[in-house]
């Protein structure tokens, strides 16, 4: 870690690289204009590391999505399971990273949605010359409500910190490609949590790859002590609730396509929940 | 930047821009006739190579991460004798890529049979690629010259001869 600090204040327009999938399948990618520096996270030992401790599972950024998956269903959230899975082919997946999955500067990709359904941290490193400083954010705060990553130029996403509350609910879906198709593309995840078919968490993560990532505040309050199966008018202030937020946030007109896939992912979502608590009884 | 690694068996002393995607390396420096990379952004899956005995794609690896690499494309794998199992499976099933993607969906076969090869010599047989990981892996070539009974007919085929031969092996 003391070499990639020193690194980053030797060359302080170096480009951080982790995985290379994104940055390499831009259509501009090479030649680049911009500076040749380059500082290869992969040879920071630390950032290749997953620790389980009492309450948290902590992922480095430096981790490949073929790693993650290894790590097995007991340990990793059934969201974060899935959506690691579907990122791609095992070919592709050995060499997305989940730093790298998350710190893209022009398109949001799923990881960052589900991590924040799951109500992940992560760990940033700022390197100030001599000085470092290190803090532990919450998720929602690497991004503004349109997506857009927040980190400093010198900054670096170190870890990534799960609590060990698993889910009984999850759901995700993203049928596209977002680098190909980064505007019909819509992201859903969402983590349920209840208890005797009483809901106790309700936290929903839609995002479009180039103008939104939104976790609808009010919703986890309005359905907390709600009782399962929900009713259709449950379901349709739901997905009203959603829209409206989803319509308020974004700076930009949204493609309709996009909008109706949100719409009907919501939707989906309540259905897939309300099947399975009836499966239960 | 000076990388040293092996390609195709050869050993090199490249000087190239640390962050020159492989597939233009192997295009332009050793003017590698099997590497028709279409789109350079890692959609449409040619640019298949064995990079440390792992199918990857060339247009998403920087020159960088090449130095003491061993990377194997799909002329120096034909030199193989690998290269045997694959040709046999496709002559028993009598199906086979087509010549635009034969040299990509060939190299992710053989990725997928190193897979069985780990996953026997290991204690986790767990490794070993499910009906699903097959067709989706050789998918990620969008050439649709194979549907999934014929691919799952050819990988089958080629384990069994793979296996015969590690088994003759000892």
């Amino acid at each position: 870690m003391n070499d990639l600090i020193s690194a980053s204040t030797r060359f302080p327009n170096a480009t951080f690289w982790a995985g290379g999938t994104y940055i390499m399948s831009r259509p501009d990618y090479y030649p680049t204009k911009d500076s040749n520096d380059i500082i290869y996270l992969a040879e920071v030992p630390e950032l290749k590391r997953i620790n389980r401790t009492d309450r948290f599972l902590e992922i480095g950024s430096m981790v490949t999505f073929e790693q993650l998956l290894t790590v097995g269903k007991q340990v990793l959230p059934g969201l974060l399971h899935t959506t690691l899975e579907r990122s791609g082919t095992m070919i592709v997946r050995r060499q997305m990273t989940t730093g790298g999955a998350i710190c893209t500067r022009d398109l949001r990709l799923s990881l960052p949605c589900s991590l924040l359904a799951l109500q992940a941290e992560v760990e940033t490193k700022t390197c100030l010359g001599p000085k470092t400083e290190t803090k532990w954010l919450d998720m929602g705060r690497l991004y503004d409500r349109q997506g857009r990553l927040q980190l400093k130029r010198n900054e670096v996403v170190t870890r990534i910190r799960l609590g060990f509350e698993r889910e009984n609910f999850s759901y995700f879906i993203s049928p596209t490609n977002p680098l190909a198709n980064p505007h019909e593309t819509v992201f859903l995840s969402f983590a349920c949590f209840y208890n005797q078919a009483v809901i106790n968490r309700f936290r929903l993560c839609v995002g479009f790859p180039t103008s939104l990532l939104l976790v609808p505040q009010e919703l986890d309050m309005m359905m907390h002590g709600t009782l399962l199966p929900l009713s259709s008018s449950q379901i349709e202030r739901v997905v009203r609730s959603v829209m409206e937020e989803v319509l308020a946030s974004t700076e930009h007109e949204i493609p309709p396509i996009q909008l109706e896939r949100a719409r009907g992912f919501v939707e989906s979502a309540m259905h897939e929940l309300n099947a399975q608590s009836l499966s239960e009884r | 930047m000076k990388i040293e690694c092996t390609i195709d068996n050869k050993h090199l002393l490249l000087t190239v821009n640390s962050n020159k995607p492989l597939n233009l390396i192997l295009m332009d420096e050793l003017e590698t006739a099997a590497m028709p990379s279409r789109c350079r952004d890692g959609h449409c899956g040619n640019c298949i190579v064995l990079l440390n005995e792992e199918a990857v794609l060339s247009c998403l690896i920087p020159a960088f991460r090449l130095k003491g690499s061993k990377v194997l494309t799909f002329e120096g794998y034909r030199k193989t004798r690998f290269w045997h199992d694959m040709e046999r499976a496709y002559e028993d099933t009598g199906s086979h890529p087509c010549p635009h993607c034969y040299a990509s969906k060939t190299l992710i076969f053989e990725s997928l049979l190193q897979m069985i090869v780990k996953s026997e010599a290991g204690a986790r047989h767990d490794e070993e690629p499910t009906t699903e990981t097959i067709v989706r892996e050789i998918g990620l070539n969008r050439c649709p010259c194979l549907d999934a009974n014929e691919m799952l007919d050819i990988f089958r085929s080629a384990a069994n001869y793979r296996r015969r031969r590690r088994v003759r092996r000892y």
